[in-house]
C-alpha cells in the first residue's frame, strides 16, 4: 500500500538540474536504500520528502491526502522524520532531546515522560543522560537522535547515511536500532553509498543518477 | 593629598546609607533596567526576523543598524529632545524631563545593540539547529524559541554589552532628563553636573559604584561569551 508518493519531482541548484524525478511511491513495511554518487542529490531528496529543501516543480499525496511545498503542510511534519547523516543535537539534555517532538505535539507530560523513558530503553541510552550532548560520541549522537525520531512514531523515516563517520560498533549498533525502526507501519527512506548498502528486510533499492531515479526490485545487483 | 581626602569622604559616603547618592543610583538602575525590559523583546524579535525572513529592503536595513551601533548617545538625545519639546511632534505628551523620557532615550540606544548581536548570534548558529526542530514538527514560534535558546550565551552577551552602553551614558539623559535632583538625576549626569560644582565626594562616590556595575556587568559579559564558545 502507497503511503507517499511524490510526481514530477524536479530541484535545481542555479542552472544546475540536480534530478527530475517522474514518480517515486513509497509503500508502508517497505525500506528503500537510496543509493547514488556523491552530489547525486540523495540528502537533497530526502530533505525535500522532509520538507527542509523545496523543489522548483512537483506535487506530493500522503495516503490520500494531497501536499504541496509551499508551504509543507504541518500535519505531514508530525508523519515524517529526517535524520541528518551528522544529527544535531540541542544544547540541553539528552531527555530534553528526545522529548522535543513530543512537546511540539503537545502531549501531555505524564504520556509524554512514559514515551521518553521507553525510548531511552529502546536506544540503551540510560548511562548517558546527564552527559551533556555536545560530548557525546557520533555513534551515540545517532542514537539520541535515532530515539528522538523513534519516540514520534513517524510513519516515514527519512535516514541520511546513518552509519557513515561510525567506527564498527557503534555502526552495528545503530544498524540495530534501524531495524528496529523500520516496522510494518514504517516506510524507510535509507541514503547510503553503493558499497554500503545497508541490507534490511523486505529491501528496495532506489538508484539516483543521470538526474533521475530508478526503482528496482530486491537484489537488482545490476544498477 | 586632596585626591586622598576626597576619596575618603567618598567612601564615607558609601557606607553612610546617605539617601541622595542612593537615591541617584536607584533613578540609574530603574530606568536602565526598564528600558532594557523594553527594548530586549523587540530587539531580539527584530534580530530574529531579520535573520530568518527575507524581504526587500533587508540588507539596507542591517547596515543601517549595525550603522546606529556607533551613534553618539548626545544626537540621540537631540532628536528626542526636538520630538519631546513643546513644539516637537509629540510635545503634547509633556514627557521632557521625566524618567519614561530617559527610559524612550535608552530604549533606542539599546536596540540597534540588541538586534545586531541577536542577528549575528543567530546568523553564525547551526543551521541543522533550525532543521532538526522543523523535522521534529515544531511550529515557527517553537523553531523561534529553540534557536533563541540554542545561542542563549550569545544573546546574555548581547544583554550585557546592551545594559553596559545605557546604564553609563551621560548625553541623552542629560539632553531629555535635565538631572533633575531626585527625580531624573542619575549616576552620569550626576557626575558629569555635580562635579563642575565642586561636590568631587559625591562624584567619586557614584564614580565607583558605576565602576563595580560597568565590571560585574563586563565580567558577566566575558564569562557567556565564554559559554557561547564552548
Amino acid at each position: 500500500m502507497t503511503l507517499l508518493s511524490v510526481a514530477g519531482l524536479e530541484k535545481s541548484f542555479g542552472e544546475r538540474r540536480l534530478f527530475a524525478i517522474d514518480e517515486l511511491a513509497l509503500a508502508a513495511g517497505e525500506s528503500y536504500a537510496l543509493t547514488g554518487e556523491n552530489g547525486a542529490g540523495k540528502s537533497t531528496l530526502l530533505r525535500i520528502l522532509a520538507g527542509i529543501d523545496q523543489p522548483e516543480r512537483g506535487s506530493g499525496q500522503y495516503a490520500d491526502r494531497a501536499f504541496g511545498w509551499q508551504p509543507y503542510p504541518d500535519w505531514l511534519r508530525h508523519e515524517v522524520i529526517y535524520v541528518h547523516q551528522q544529527p544535531y543535537l540541542f544544547h540541553t539534555g539528552v531527555l530534553d532531546n528526545i522529548a522535543y517532538g513530543l512537546r511540539a505535539r503537545g502531549i501531555e507530560r505524564a504520556e509524554r515522560e512514559r514515551r521518553v523513558a521507553a525510548a531511552v530503553a529502546w536506544a540503551r541510552l540510560e548511562h548517558l543522560l546527564d552527559t551533556p550532548p555536545q560530548k557525546l560520541s557520533g555513534g551515540e549522537k545517532q542514537r539520541v537522535a535515532l530515539a528522538r525520531a523513534w519516540v514520534l512514531k513517524p510513519r516515514v523515516l527519512l535516514l541520511d547515511e546513518p552509519t557513515a563517520n561510525l567506527d564498527a560498533e557503534s555502526r552495528q549498533q545503530t544498524l540495530a536500532l534501524v531495524r528496529e525502526f523500520c516496522g510494518p507501519r514504517t516506510a524507510a527512506v535509507i541514503a547510503c553509498h553503493d558499497r554500503d548498502v545497508i541490507e534490511l528486510p523486505h529491501m528496495r533499492r532506489l538508484h539516483l543518477a543521470g538526474g533521475g531515479i530508478e526503482v528496482c526490485m530486491e537484489n537488482c545487483n545490476a544498477v | 593629598m586632596e585626591l586622598l581626602e576626597t576619596t575618603r569622604q567618598a567612601l564615607l559616603l558609601l557606607f553612610s546609607a546617605d539617601a541622595e547618592l542612593w537615591g541617584i543610583v536607584g533613578v540609574s538602575l530603574s530606568v536602565s533596567l526598564i528600558a532594557m525590559a523594553v527594548a530586549l523583546p523587540v530587539g531580539v524579535g527584530m534580530g530574529y526576523l531579520l535573520a530568518s525572513v527575507e524581504f526587500p529592503g533587508r540588507r539596507p536595513l542591517i547596515v543601517l543598524i549595525q550603522g546606529l551601533l556607533a551613534s553618539p548617545t548626545v544626537v540621540v538625545g537631540l532628536l528626542l529632545y526636538l520630538l519631546l519639546s513643546r513644539q516637537g511632534a509629540f510635545g503634547q505628551l509633556q514627557l521632557l524631563f521625566t524618567q519614561t523620557a530617559m527610559i524612550v532615550g535608552q530604549v533606542l540606544i539599546a536596540l540597534p545593540v540588541l538586534i545586531a548581536f541577536s542577528l549575528s548570534a543567530l546568523q553564525s548558529a547551526d543551521p541543522r539547529a533550525r532543521e532538526t526542530a522543523l523535522a521534529l514538527g515544531a511550529s515557527g514560534p517553537r523553531v523561534a524559541w529553540t534557536m533563541l535558546v540554542e545561542v542563549r550565551f550569545a544573546l546574555m552577551a548581547a544583554v550585557c554589552s546592551a545594559f553596559g552602553r545605557v546604564v553609563s551614558e551621560v548625553g541623552c539623559s542629560l539632553m531629555v532628563g535635565g538631572n533633575i535632583a531626585g527625580v531624573t538625576r542619575n549616576i552620569p549626569t550626576a557626575i558629569a553636573l555635580e562635579t563642575s560644582k565642586g561636590e568631587f565626594a559625591q562624584g567619586v562616590a557614584l564614580g565607583i559604584v558605576l565602576l563595580v556595575v560597568a565590571l560585574g556587568v563586563n565580567s558577566a559579559f566575558a564569562f557567556f561569551q565564554g559559554g557561547a564558545q564552548r
